[in-house]
């Protein structure tokens, strides 16, 4: 998947790059504007409808009681404690930072959330931050389970639902599945409010 | 400042959440391709706004800088404070 979506931003890329530099190119208002506006709501409306539907999400949740909140909380908080420092480092805006983190390796969404809020230039680092932080963890599985039971789980972020729990159970075993799982499911429906309820502090 | 678009964004949400509420075991559907779907068409026109920014097409290196350093405090503070609770609470 992470290949298509890639080449996606590519060929876009390019073609933004050659359509904004020939003459008679078209308005790319119709791509940047309503073909981009128009597929964040399909994306923000399926993900959601994905959340609302899930009957199996609470019935995971009960039992286990508080206790599935703890981890996915407690990455929150380092994730953005890791964005307000980045902020502080690159001396950018705080707030700003605090949401590009808050994406939490979803960069799918992180980056066109910013972009449309924020601008290409957030939208970018938004991007860019939480692709990297999803890779990063994939690379770096075999390395955290040696450190901790929920180190890869918490270096995952919201990618813990999909794109990295095959690799985290791979390595980490059966007993992280339900942990790993959970918290990106929680991480990943916090997410998008985050993102947007920092950027608004702007 | 809160701009109208913010509000904006979150109506699909919300409205995608109630709607997938009310048609819970009405009928299994498969999202995953409805979402890959969507995920392309997005990250393309991400790439084309992106493209089509020629000052922000020369700074995309710092970007990519700035995006590790990010990535690198992100996970760097998630796994430390992990670790730290899991300790005390022995979870």
């Amino acid at each position: 998947m992470i290949k298509y979506i890639l080449l996606a931003l590519f060929v876009g890329a390019v073609l933004g790059y050659v359509n904004s530099n020939v003459n008679g190119g078209f308005s790319g208002v119709w791509v940047s504007d309503y073909l981009f506006n128009g597929s964040l709501f399909g994306l923000l409306f399926v993900m959601g409808f994905g959340f609302g539907v899930d009957k199996d999400a609470v019935k995971r949740f009960r039992g286990k009681g508080l206790r599935v909140l703890v981890v996915p909380l407690v990455v929150a908080f380092g994730s953005l404690l890791g964005g307000l420092v980045a902020g502080l480092i690159l001396g950018l805006n705080l707030f700003g930072s605090m949401a590009v983190a808050a994406g939490f390796g979803w960069y799918t969404l992180t980056g066109p959330l910013l972009s449309q809020v924020l601008g290409s230039q957030w939208g970018a680092l938004g991007f860019v931050a939480n692709f990297l932080r999803e890779l990063l963890t994939i690379v770096l599985v075999p390395f955290w389970v040696r450190v901790d039971k929920y180190a890869a789980v918490a270096s995952g972020g919201a990618t813990t639902m999909d794109t990295t729990l095959p690799v985290i159970v791979r390595y980490g075993g059966s007993d992280v599945l339900v942990a790993a799982f959970s918290s990106g499911f929680v991480l990943s429906l916090v997410a998008p409010f985050a993102v947007l309820g920092f950027a608004s502090l702007v | 400042m809160v701009s109208l678009s913010m509000v904006v964004l979150v109506v699909p949400l919300v409205v995608g959440i109630l709607a997938g509420f009310v048609f819970r075991g009405v009928r299994r559907v498969d999202l995953s391709r409805v979402v890959f779907g969507v995920i392309v068409v997005l990250i393309f026109s991400l790439g084309f706004s992106i493209g089509s920014n020629g000052e922000l097409l020369g700074s995309l290196p710092t970007v990519g800088v700035s995006g590790l350093v990010f990535a690198l405090l992100a996970i760097g503070f998630s796994v430390l404070f992990v670790v730290l609770v899991r300790r005390r609470l022995r979870l």
